[in-house]
């Protein structure tokens, strides 16, 4: 069942759709694995990520958007979350990503946060976007660069502690797939 | 998607936390008064425990209700049904903005919404995990006619287990006639307005 207003995106091998209750299993294991959860605030009792899972449906319901599951398109597996994060506290919308182990170094991330962005340039309106990434992720760095991100500065989250900020390139720099071409 | 009931009483109506309710709630789980539950928060602790309150609805198909004053439209506080991830028991809980609170409104408020547990959904029971320093939430459980259970599990060791009369032990009780009383004292003409009572 939806618990969410959230729409489904369509990106090739992947789709982006609102949570569902099946998606807490794979969270709560990403939570809970410290190597995996550090990028995202470190590891997370189950409880803990019950309590993340449930604010952001809520978060999808105070700002109509959130975090979508990425799901494979076939099998309907959950891969990962991947959309548009935005707290009390935070210093702008953050276009944000993680994926569960067995899908790892597949693009899907990359693919997830290009139509994800896509979708909150052409839906919603934005007109710039952040990736908040803690130092020392390189994987993370390397991603919202590959998404033409370019590295703004560095600040206090209220959260996490010592943060960077990327920002992505607006709307009007983007191609018709909402990807970098130009600057590949 | 769960639809939030709207649940009306003499002088309350409780219907889904809505984002233009949010600001009271902050105000109260960033103070001292939140201080029995898990409080004092920071601004995105407070906010996110806000959009949890929103989605817990969503999985479980209960949840907090946002108390309204029925004349004015302000909200008054939140009560209704919590149980999130390690909760070894459905919860009946409360929580009143400290501007409003001597006025009976948790009781209204949370009397109304065990009702509706127990009269629409079903609920066999429900128990409320109290701080045990928390003198204003055990007296309201007491009020409701809860017994502290000290056979049930608690949250984490630190909470007392309040254990609500069951639906058929509430109707026609002693409980339910004391609850109403008290309500008509807040409400009725017959004891007046408390504002308006000789000081």
């Amino acid at each position: 069942m939806s618990l969410t207003q959230a729409p489904v995106l369509e990106a090739g091998q992947l789709r982006l759709r609102g949570p569902e209750m099946r998606d807490f299993e794979p969270l709560a294991e990403f939570f809970a694995d410290p190597d995996r959860a550090w990028g995202f605030g470190g590891a997370e009792t189950r409880p803990d990520a019950w309590r993340w899972f449930a604010s952001n449906i809520g978060h999808w319901h105070i700002h109509g958007y959130g975090y979508f599951t990425i799901e494979m398109t076939e099998g309907a597996r959950p891969a990962g979350l991947c959309g548009i994060w935005n707290p009390e506290g935070w210093p702008e919308p953050e276009l944000g990503w993680l994926v569960f182990a067995p899908f790892e170094g597949r693009g899907i991330a990359y693919a997830a946060a290009l139509r994800a962005r896509q979708w909150a340039y052409d839906a919603l309106g934005f007109t710039t976007l952040t990736s908040n990434i803690l130092p020392g992720n390189a994987r993370s760095v390397a991603l919202a660069e590959r998404l033409g991100a370019r590295y703004e500065r560095t600040y206090q989250n209220v959260t996490l502690g010592e943060d960077m900020l990327f920002r992505h390139p607006g709307p009007a720099e983007l191609d018709a797939d909402g990807g970098m071409e130009a600057y590949a | 998607m769960t639809d939030i009931p709207v649940i009306e009483t003499r002088r309350l109506i409780l219907s889904a936390p809505e984002p233009a309710d949010y600001p009271k709630f902050k105000a109260t789980f960033t103070s001292y008064r939140a201080r029995f539950m898990g409080g004092p928060l920071n601004d995105y602790e407070a906010w996110m425990l806000y959009a949890a309150e929103i989605g817990h609805w969503q999985i479980r198909g209960f949840g907090m209700w946002m108390i309204h004053d029925r004349e004015t439209g302000a909200t008054c506080g939140m009560a209704g049904g919590w149980q999130p991830a390690k909760w070894p028991e459905r919860e009946i809980a409360w929580v009143i903005w400290p501007e409003v609170a001597g006025r009976g409104i948790a009781l209204e408020a949370t009397h109304a919404a065990r009702a509706h547990f127990y009269d629409t959904m079903g609920w066999t029971g429900a128990v409320s995990y109290l701080d045990p320093r928390n003198y204003d939430s055990i007296r309201l459980a007491e009020r409701l006619g809860c017994k502290r259970d000290p056979e049930a599990a608690s949250v984490d060791g630190h909470d007392v287990v309040y254990r609500h009369p069951a639906p058929e032990k509430l109707k026609n009780s002693q409980i339910a006639d004391a609850i109403e009383l008290e309500l008509q004292s807040h409400a009725g003409p017959i004891f007046g307005r408390r504002e308006e009572a000789p000081a």
